[in-house]
């Protein structure tokens, strides 16, 4: 089976070909410009180089979040814009289990970082090993404090990951004596993590109309709308 | 650094030469009441970056991209922004990555989230055709 799978959802922008597990080709970038401009010729020129049509794409997938709010509607979009044309499913990805992915088979915790600007990140907590990958927490925006805490009394090396990896590296590193980076090319989102996912079980294929973001709430913004309930509350 | 605008003209000249200041990557967060003058200033702010867009108040449309010229310039209007979720949704931090200009009219709406380094530019009316204009900054 052939899967195809793009990533704009944060700094970088990337895409790949795998088949039946075996990665074909990827392609990566991490400039400053638009994704909205580099994406589809990248997706071209994969296909182009390893001489595959892109009518011979069975699957494709896609990080659907957490991530930049602009990034992950250009993927969708461009997804969904194929899927559709080609009469294809798709899938969406986290953001967060495919950046995990970069460390796969790997005894160790990782714990992917996306700066959410204003203090605080989305994230998760992984664990790898012998089967791979898997998940110990759900995905979540956190306040960079809480998300620290979460990572204390870890008793293996975490492997921080996601464009919010040095960032926080730099932050926690003094606190938790436990903190790695991995190689820069295991740091950020890669297509060849999200095909990899997308090949597994427990994602299964969907219509590109039922293809979503899933942002999540940021605490900030949280603590807005309680503030907001609470004042409402208090006129009546 | 301080001035004191008589008319329009005055404004938009000032905002032009101001413009010349500006690198790539700038925040300008805007302040001043309704009518004072923001969007005045972003036409010759526009201008002094060598783009030759038509500028207008994003009111509606929350953000505009001018890129026809040397620095790209986006003008954002926060007037309607209520909190971080409705900020999110502009791309306003996808933004932030970029490599142009921002200038944020109505960006007492989104003070928490101004990144460090952030120019503030304050526009007071002082009379009808007066305005007091201050700018405040590392580099100003
Ligand atoms: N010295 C001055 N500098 C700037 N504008 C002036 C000056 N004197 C008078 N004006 C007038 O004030 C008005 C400013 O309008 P402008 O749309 O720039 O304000 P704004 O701050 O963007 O308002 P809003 O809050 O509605 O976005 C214009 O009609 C302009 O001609
Ligand atoms: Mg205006």
């Amino acid at each position: 089976m052939k899967i195809l799978a793009i990533d704009t959802s944060s700094q970088s922008a990337s895409c790949a070909l795998s088949d039946d597990g075996k990665l074909l080709g990827e392609f990566y970038e991490n400039v400053k410009l638009t994704h909205s401009q580099t994406i589809l010729p990248m997706v071209q020129q994969l296909l182009a180089t390893v001489r595959v049509p892109l009518d011979q794409v069975d699957l494709l997938a896609v990080t659907n979040g957490p991530g930049s709010f602009t990034g992950l509607r250009i993927g969708l979009s461009a997804v969904k814009g194929m899927a559709h044309a080609l009469g294809k499913p798709c899938v969406g990805i986290s953001t967060l289990e495919a950046l995990a992915m970069n460390l796969w088979g790997q005894d160790c915790l990782v714990a992917p970082v996306l700066d959410a600007r204003c203090a605080q990140v989305y994230t998760a907590l992984f664990q790898g090993g012998p089967q791979g990958i898997h998940r110990l927490r759900e995905d979540a925006a956190l306040p960079l404090d809480q998300a620290e805490e979460g990572l204390k009394n870890a008793e293996l090396p975490v492997f921080l990951v996601g464009d919010g990896a040095q960032m926080c590296y730099n932050r926690w590193k003094e606190h938790l004596p436990q903190l790695r980076l991995p190689a820069p090319a295991l740091q950020y989102t890669r297509a060849a993590a999200v095909a990899l996912a997308a090949g597994l079980p427990g994602h299964p294929p969907v219509e590109p109309q039922a293809l979503a973001p899933a942002y999540l709430r940021l605490p900030q913004a949280e603590r807005e709308l309680l503030a907001r309930q609470a004042q409402i509350e208090t006129r009546r | 650094m301080e001035y004191l605008s008589h008319s329009t003209e005055q404004t938009e000249e000032f905002a032009r030469q101001f413009a010349a200041q500006l690198r790539p990557g700038d925040v300008v967060a805007c302040r001043g009441g309704m009518g004072a003058g923001k969007t005045a200033f972003a036409r010759g702010l526009a201008r002094g970056l060598g783009l030759t867009d038509r500028v207008s108040s994003p009111t509606f449309a929350l953000v505009q991209e001018y890129t026809h010229g040397n620095i790209p310039l986006y003008h954002f209007d926060m007037y309607r922004i209520n909190g971080l979720d409705s900020l999110y949704s502009t791309g306003f931090f996808d933004y932030l990555e970029g490599e142009g200009v921002l200038y944020i009219e109505w960006s007492e709406n989104i003070q928490d989230a101004l990144p460090p380094g952030t120019i503030t530019l304050t526009i007071q009316p002082v009379d009808e055709e007066t305005r007091k204009i201050t700018i405040e900054g590392d580099r100003f």
